[in-house]
C-alpha cells in the first residue's frame, strides 16, 4: 500500500532532480523531466489498482489516500496529457531561460494533480490543490519573470479565492459533520443543499474558480494565453478538468441519496451558469486576433459545455459531461500544441500577421485540421459524440429547454472561431515574411499527432471512452449506467450508429476524391495563392490581401448587445468601489497627532455618556 | 443477397433523384424568375447543361490541397444527410440508413460541406472568399437558431428525435405536425429563407458585391461539383421540410411499383409548393446587409420558435 | 527596290513582311477540335458549351451600357443560356465592350489568361476592330487580336442588343462546329502575342515564371 506515496515520491524526486541537472547540464533537462512523466505513469498504471487506501497519520489527523474508478479515469487525462506535454516541451523550451525551474514547476504541477484526484480526505485535497495552484502559478509567470503583477495577479487573486472558499467549507464540515474525510462527509450528506447550504456553495466555488465558470473566468484567458503553450495544453487540459472532478464529487451527492427534485433550482443555477460561460466564452473567442487568446477563451466555453452536463445529473448528461471532459483535453491539448508550435516556428500567433502556413507546416495543419473538426462537434469525429450526448440529455432527460438553445447557439457560434483559427493561421495568402518557416520538430509532432488521431478514432468508437466513465459514473452513484461500442442512444430509443456514419463518409470521400482529382489530372495547375482573380490587377509581392481585421465584425454588430456584458469591468468596478469605500476609513488616519488626541478625547466622552448602556 | 440489392440499388436511386429534382428545381426557379420579370428566360435543362459544360472544362485551377477538397465536403455532406433523410413511407427502394442517424445528427451534417467548403475558399487567398465565408458563418449562427427551437419543440412535443418516428407519427395520425404545432413550422419556415440563401439572405454569393463569395476561385469541374452538391442539398432541405411539417410522402396504399410512383409525385408536389416560398420571397426583395440578416433570424422567428416550445410543452402537458 | 526610300515610306516587301508579322495567330477558324466529323462526345458537349455561356462582361469603353439592355427583360440573353459570370475562374466568355487603352490590356490579358479552357473572346465594337472613332488616339489599341485571339466581332458604334445577340449566336454556330475557342493556339504562340503585348504595355510586370 505504499505504491500511492512512492508514486508522489517519483514525482517530487523528478521537480527536485530537474531543478539541479539544468545548473548542471541544460541539454537533457527536458529528457529527464519527460523521463520522469514518463516512469511515474507507467508505475502508476502497472502498480495501483482501483481499491488501492493508503492511510497514515499526519500531526493527529487521518489522512486517507485512496484510488477509485472516478479518480482512475482523471489520471487519464492527467498523466496521458502529461506524458505528451512533457515531449513537447522538450523542443518547445528548448534554448530559453530557466528550463530547470519550468521543468521543476511542471512536475509539481503534475504531482498535485495527482494529488488531488487521490485525495480521500479534505485536508490532503486542500494540500495538493495549493501545490497545484502555485507550481502552475510559477508557469504562468514563466515568460513575465519582472512582470509579475500585470500578467499573474489575477490568476493569483482568483485562485486565493477560491482556496479561501474551499478552507472555508472545510472547516465548516469538520465543525458540522465531525469528519474529515470525503467519502463520510458525502455519506452524511454534507454536500445536500439541505441543512448546511453554505458548504456546498462554497466548495462549488471553489472548485468552479479553478474550471473557470462563468462570473470567475476573468483569469483564464490571460493565465492560458501567457503561459508557455506545452504549459497550457496541460493548464487548460488536465488542471480545469480537476475543478470538474471537485464538481462532480460535490453533486454526486445528488445522484447518491435525496430526491434532486427538492433542489432543482441548484441544477437550474448550475446549468445557466455553464450556458452564460459557454456563450460567453465563445462570443469572445471570435473576436480575439491572437489565436492563443482564441482557445483560451474557447476552453472557457468548452468548459461551461461540461459544467452544463453535469448539472442535469442525469445518466447521458453525466457521461456527456465526462466524455466531454477527456475529449477537451484531447482536442484542445492538440490545439495549443498547435499554437505553440507556430508560435515557435514562426514566432507570433497574432493572426493578423500570420497566414497561409499551410504548405510550410502541413502535419501541424492537419492536426489543426482534425483537432478543429472535433472541437465543432462535427461527424465523425469525437467532438460530435459530446454534443450529441450533450443535446440528448438536455432534451430527453432535464426539463431545461431553454438551455439547449442557449447551448445551441453557443456551439454554433463556435463554427465561426473554429474557422477564425484554420483560417487565421493556416490558410489564407501567403506571405512573404513566413517563407522560411519550416515545420515543427519530430518530437513535436508526434504528441500532436497522437492526440489528433485519438479523436479521429475516438469518433467511430466512443465506447472506448465511455467504458471508463460509466465505471467512474458507477463510482458516484449511478446505476446501470449502459455503453455501446460505436452506437449512441437516448432514453426514448433513438439511436446513431456512429462506425456507419464514419465508413459512409468515407467512402463517399474514396469516391468523390478519385473523381475529382483524376479528372483532368494533368490538365489540372496547382497555383500559389498570388494567382487570384483581383478584377486583372497582379498582386506585388508585399502586397497581401487576406482578410484578417475585424473577421466577424458584422456578427459583432448583429450581437453587440451581448458584447456589453464584460464580466471583466464588473470585477475591476467592483475594485474600485472598493477600494473608494476603505478610501473613505484611510481619511481617518491623518497623521496629525492632534486628530489623534480629538479621537481619543471623542471616544471617552462617549464612553462616559453611555456608560450606563454598555456598562448595565 | 436480395437486402444489399435493396439498399445499394435504393441508394443509387435516391442520389439520382435528389440529383435530378434538385437540378430542375433550379432550372424552374430560373424559369419562374424570368417569367415573373416578363422574359422568356432559359429552358428548365439548363442547369444540366451548365454542369455537362463545367464538368467538360479542358483546365482548371486549383489553389492547393484544401482548395481542391472543397467540392469533396460539400459532396460528402449532400450523400450522408441524403442517405439519413426518409424519402418515402414504408418503401423499400428509399430506406437507406434512415433509422440509424436521427435528428442532432443531421443538423451538424447539415453544416460539414458549408465548413468544409469554406476552408477550400480560405485557401484559394482571395478575400472576397474569406468574406463571404465570413457573412456565411454569420448568417449561419442567425438561422439555425430558429430552426434549432422549431426541431426542440418536435422533439419535445412527440418525444422523439428521429425523423422517422416523425414521420410515422403523421402518417398512422393523420395529422400532420404544421397543424399541431404551427409555431414550429413558421419558424422553420422563416429560418428556412436563409437556409436557401435567395434573396434577401443571398449576403454570401452577392455577385455584385464580393463577386461571387467563397466560389470565386472555383471553376470548372469544382465549381461543377458543387452545384451538384448544392442541387442535391435543395432537394434535401426541401424534402426536410416535407418530411418535418407536411407530413412526407409515400402515405399511400397502392401496391408495387405504382405506389411508389405516386409517392414520388405527392413528394414532388410537395416540395415544389414549399420551394416556391423562398423562391418568390427572393424574387421581391432585396438585399439585407450581414447584421440586418443576422438581427431578422432572432427577432419574430425566434419568437415563434419559443412560441413553439411552450406549445410543444402545453400539448404535452408539461407546462407549469 | 531594294534600296529603302530616304523619307521612310515603307517599301512594298516591308508592308507584305508586316501583313504576315501583324495578321492574327489566331482566329475564329481556329485549330481547337477542327474536325470533319465530330464524336457524339464531342457533339454533346459543344451542345452543352453552346447553350450555356458565361459571360464575363470587362467593361472597359462606353461599349458597357449595352450589357444590361441585353440582359435584362427585353432582349433577354438568358433564353440562350447566356448569364453573367462574377470571375474570370467561372467565365467562358470574355467580353472586350469597346475601346481598350494599353493601360486597361494589361489587365485584360491577366483576366484572359486566368479564365479556363475553352475560353471564347468577343470583341464588341469598331473600337476593337480598328480603334474605331480612336484610331489616332497614343493610348489605345486599335486592333485586339494581336494581343488576345479573338473569336466573334461585333462591329457598330455601338452595336445594339439585337447585333450583340446576333454575336452571341455567331459564337453558338462557331462552338457547335467546333472551331472557337483558341486558348491552347494563344498558348502555342504565346511568344509572338506576348511580343505584341509588350510593345504596347510599357511597364510589363508579369512574372517570369506565371503560372496560368
Amino acid at each position: 500500500m505504499e505504491m500511492l506515496s512512492s508514486l508522489l515520491l517519483i514525482f517530487l524526486i523528478g521537480a527536485i532532480t530537474t531543478y539541479f541537472v539544468d545548473s548542471i547540464n541544460r541539454k537533457f533537462t527536458g529528457i529527464i523531466a519527460f523521463l520522469f512523466v514518463l516512469l511515474g505513469s507507467l508505475f502508476f498504471y502497472s502498480n495501483i489498482h482501483i481499491g488501492d487506501v493508503f492511510v497514515f497519520q499526519l500531526g493527529g489527523i487521518e489522512m486517507q489516500w485512496g484510488i477509485n474508478d472516478y479518480s482512475y479515469y482523471f489520471s487519464y487525462i492527467v498523466l496521458g496529457l502529461g506524458v505528451l506535454a512533457l515531449l513537447y516541451s522538450i523542443k518547445y523550451i528548448e534554448g530559453k531561460a530557466r528550463q530547470g525551474y519550468f521543468y521543476a514547476s511542471f512536475l509539481l504541477t503534475i504531482l498535485g494533480m495527482i494529488g488531488v484526484i487521490i485525495s480521500q480526505d479534505f485536508v490532503s485535497l486542500f494540500i495538493f490543490w495549493e501545490i497545484m495552484t502555485w507550481a502552475s502559478f510559477l508557469l504562468v509567470i514563466y515568460n513575465a519573470y519582472y512582470k509579475v503583477k500585470t500578467k499573474g495577479i489575477k490568476y493569483m487573486i482568483f485562485s486565493a479565492i477560491g482556496a479561501y472558499a474551499m478552507l472555508t467549507a472545510i472547516v465548516f464540515i469538520k465543525e458540522h459533520y465531525n469528519t474529515l474525510l470525503i467519502g463520510e462527509a458525502i455519506e452524511r450528506g454534507a454536500f445536500n443543499f439541505q441543512q448546511y447550504r453554505y458548504i456546498p456553495i462554497f466548495l462549488l466555488l471553489g472548485f468552479g474558480i479553478k474550471a473557470a465558470v462563468m462570473p470567475f473566468h476573468v483569469w483564464a484567458p490571460a493565465a492560458y494565453s501567457k503561459s508557455p503553450m506545452s504549459f497550457t495544453t496541460i493548464f487548460s487540459g488536465a488542471m480545469s478538468k480537476m475543478g470538474i472532478f471537485g464538481i462532480g464529487l460535490v453533486l454526486s451527492t445528488f445522484y447518491l441519496q435525496h430526491n434532486p427534485e427538492n433542489f432543482y433550482w441548484v441544477k437550474l443555477a448550475l446549468g445557466w451558469l455553464g450556458g452564460i460561460t459557454a456563450v460567453m466564452g465563445t462570443l469572445y473567442a471570435l473576436i480575439q486576433v491572437d489565436a492563443k487568446k482564441l482557445l483560451a477563451y474557447s476552453s472557457i466555453a468548452q468548459l461551461g459545455y461540461i459544467v452544463v452536463g453535469l448539472s442535469t445529473g442525469t445518466k447521458l448528461g453525466v457521461m456527456a459531461a465526462l466524455y466531454l471532459a477527456v475529449l477537451h483535453a484531447i482536442f484542445k491539448g492538440a490545439l495549443f500544441m498547435v499554437a505553440g508550435a507556430v508560435e515557435r516556428q514562426v514566432g507570433t500567433t497574432d493572426m493578423t500577421k500570420v497566414s497561409g502556413l499551410i504548405r510550410r507546416m502541413p502535419w501541424t495543419f492537419f492536426v489543426a485540421l482534425v483537432s478543429i473538426i472535433a472541437l465543432a462537434g462535427i461527424p465523425p469525429l469525437g467532438g460530435f459524440v459530446g454534443k450529441w450526448l450533450l443535446y440528448e440529455a438536455l432534451i430527453t432527460e432535464s426539463n431545461n429547454y431553454f438551455l439547449v438553445i442557449v447551448i445551441f447557439f453557443s456551439s454554433t457560434a463556435a463554427f465561426l472561431y473554429s474557422y477564425r483559427f484554420l483560417f487565421g493561421l493556416f490558410l489564407g495568402q501567403e506571405e512573404k515574411e513566413t517563407e522560411h518557416v519550416k515545420e515543427a520538430p519530430i518530437s513535436m509532432l508526434i504528441p500532436m499527432l497522437i492526440l489528433g488521431i485519438g479523436s479521429i478514432i475516438i469518433g467511430s468508437f466512443p465506447g472506448l471512452i465511455f467504458e471508463p466513465a460509466a465505471k467512474a459514473m458507477q463510482a458516484i452513484g449511478f446505476k446501470d449506467v449502459t455503453w455501446q461500442m460505436s452506437l449512441l442512444s437516448n432514453i426514448w430509443g433513438n439511436t446513431t450508429h456512429l462506425f456507419l456514419i464514419s465508413m459512409l463518409i468515407f467512402s463517399v470521400f474514396i469516391i468523390a476524391f478519385l473523381f475529382l482529382t483524376l479528372k483532368g489530372l494533368k490538365k489540372t495547375r496547382y497555383v500559389g495563392t498570388k494567382e487570384i482573380s483581383t478584377s486583372g490587377e497582379l498582386p506585388k509581392e508585399w502586397e497581401n490581401f487576406t482578410f484578417q481585421h475585424n473577421f466577424f465584425k458584422p456578427f459583432e454588430r448583429a450581437a453587440s448587445p451581448l458584447y456589453h456584458l464584460n464580466m471583466n469591468r464588473i470585477w475591476k468596478d467592483l475594485g474600485k468601489n472598493t477600494e473608494a469605500f476603505f478610501g473613505f476609513f484611510r481619511k481617518l488616519y491623518t497623521g496629525n497627532g492632534q486628530t489623534y488626541a480629538l479621537y481619543v478625547i471623542i471616544f471617552l466622552v462617549l464612553l462616559l455618556l453611555f456608560k450606563d448602556v454598555i456598562f448595565s | 443477397m436480395n437486402d444489399i440489392i435493396f439498399k445499394i440499388g435504393g441508394a443509387f436511386l435516391t442520389a439520382i433523384l435528389a440529383f435530378t429534382v434538385g437540378m430542375f428545381y433550379a432550372g424552374l426557379r430560373r424559369k419562374i424568375t424570368a417569367r415573373v420579370q416578363n422574359r422568356v428566360g432559359p429552358p428548365i435543362y439548363q442547369n444540366f447543361l451548365d454542369l455537362l459544360k463545367l464538368q467538360s472544362k479542358r483546365t482548371n485551377v486549383a489553389h492547393g490541397f484544401m482548395g481542391h477538397m472543397a467540392p469533396i465536403w460539400i459532396i460528402i455532406a449532400a450523400m450522408t444527410v441524403l442517405m439519413f433523410i426518409p424519402i418515402l413511407q414504408n418503401n423499400l427502394w428509399f430506406e437507406n440508413l434512415t433509422l440509424k442517424g436521427d435528428l442532432i445528427f443531421l443538423l451538424y451534417m447539415m453544416v460539414f460541406g458549408s465548413l468544409g467548403m469554406a476552408l477550400g475558399a480560405g485557401q484559394t487567398g482571395n478575400p472576397n472568399s474569406a468574406i463571404g465565408v465570413s457573412r456565411g458563418l454569420s448568417q449561419m449562427v442567425g438561422f439555425e437558431i430558429p430552426f434549432v427551437m422549431a426541431l426542440v419543440a418536435l422533439m419535445l412535443q412527440f418525444k422523439t428525435t428521429s425523423i422517422a418516428d416523425l414521420m410515422h407519427f403523421q402518417f398512422t395520425s393523420g395529422h400532420w405536425i404544421i397543424l399541431e404545432n404551427p409555431f414550429a413550422f413558421l419558424a422553420a419556415l422563416l429560418s428556412s429563407l436563409g437556409m436557401f440563401r435567395y434573396s434577401p439572405f443571398d449576403i454570401v454569393g452577392a455577385p455584385a458585391e464580393l463577386a461571387s463569395g467563397p466560389m470565386s476561385e472555383f471553376g470548372g469541374k469544382y465549381l461543377g461539383t458543387m452545384m451538384t452538391g448544392g442541387a442535391v442539398f435543395a432537394f434535401i432541405k426541401l424534402v426536410l421540410f416535407v418530411d418535418l411539417f407536411l407530413g412526407g410522402a409515400g402515405n399511400n396504399s397502392v401496391e408495387g411499383i405504382m405506389g411508389t410512383g405516386l409517392g414520388l409525385l405527392e413528394l414532388l408536389l410537395k416540395t415544389f409548393l414549399f420551394y416556391m416560398i423562398p423562391v418568390f420571397v427572393g424574387l421581391v426583395s432585396p438585399r439585407y446587409r450581414t447584421e440586418q440578416a443576422i438581427q431578422f433570424f432572432w427577432k419574430w422567428p425566434s419568437v415563434f420558435g419559443i412560441l413553439a416550445i411552450l406549445w410543444a410543452l402545453y400539448k404535452n402537458g408539461t407546462l407549469l | 527596290m531594294s534600296e529603302k526610300n530616304t523619307i521612310g515610306i515603307p517599301t512594298v516587301e516591308e508592308i507584305k513582311q508586316a501583313q504576315i508579322d501583324f495578321s492574327p495567330r489566331c482566329t475564329a477558324a481556329g485549330r481547337v477540335n477542327d474536325k470533319e466529323t465530330q464524336k457524339m462526345v464531342d457533339y454533346i458537349l459543344n451542345f452543352a458549351r453552346k447553350h450555356s455561356l458565361f459571360v464575363l462582361a470587362y467593361g472597359t469603353g462606353c461599349g458597357a451600357i449595352e450589357i444590361p439592355a441585353t440582359m435584362t427583360s427585353r432582349y433577354d440573353a438568358e433564353r440562350f443560356g447566356i448569364r453573367g459570370a462574377a470571375t474570370p475562374r467561372q467565365a467562358d466568355i470574355l467580353m472586350i465592350t469597346g475601346y481598350l487603352s494599353t493601360k486597361t490590356l494589361k489587365r485584360v490579358i491577366r483576366v484572359y489568361e486566368q479564365m479556363q479552357d475553352p475560353k471564347y473572346v468577343i470583341a464588341f465594337g469598331s473600337c476593337t476592330i480598328n480603334g474605331g472613332m480612336y484610331f489616332d488616339s497614343y493610348n489605345t489599341i486599335k486592333a485586339l487580336d494581336r494581343y488576345l485571339p479573338v473569336d466573334v466581332y461585333i462591329a457598330g458604334c455601338m452595336p445594339r442588343p439585337e447585333s450583340v445577340i446576333r454575336g452571341f449566336v455567331k459564337l453558338q454556330e462557331l462552338i457547335q462546329k467546333g472551331n472557337a475557342g483558341n486558348g491552347e493556339c494563344y498558348r502555342e504562340n504565346l511568344d509572338w502575342y506576348r511580343e505584341n503585348q509588350q510593345k504596347v504595355i510599357k511597364n510589363w510586370d508579369f512574372p517570369e515564371n506565371y503560372n496560368w
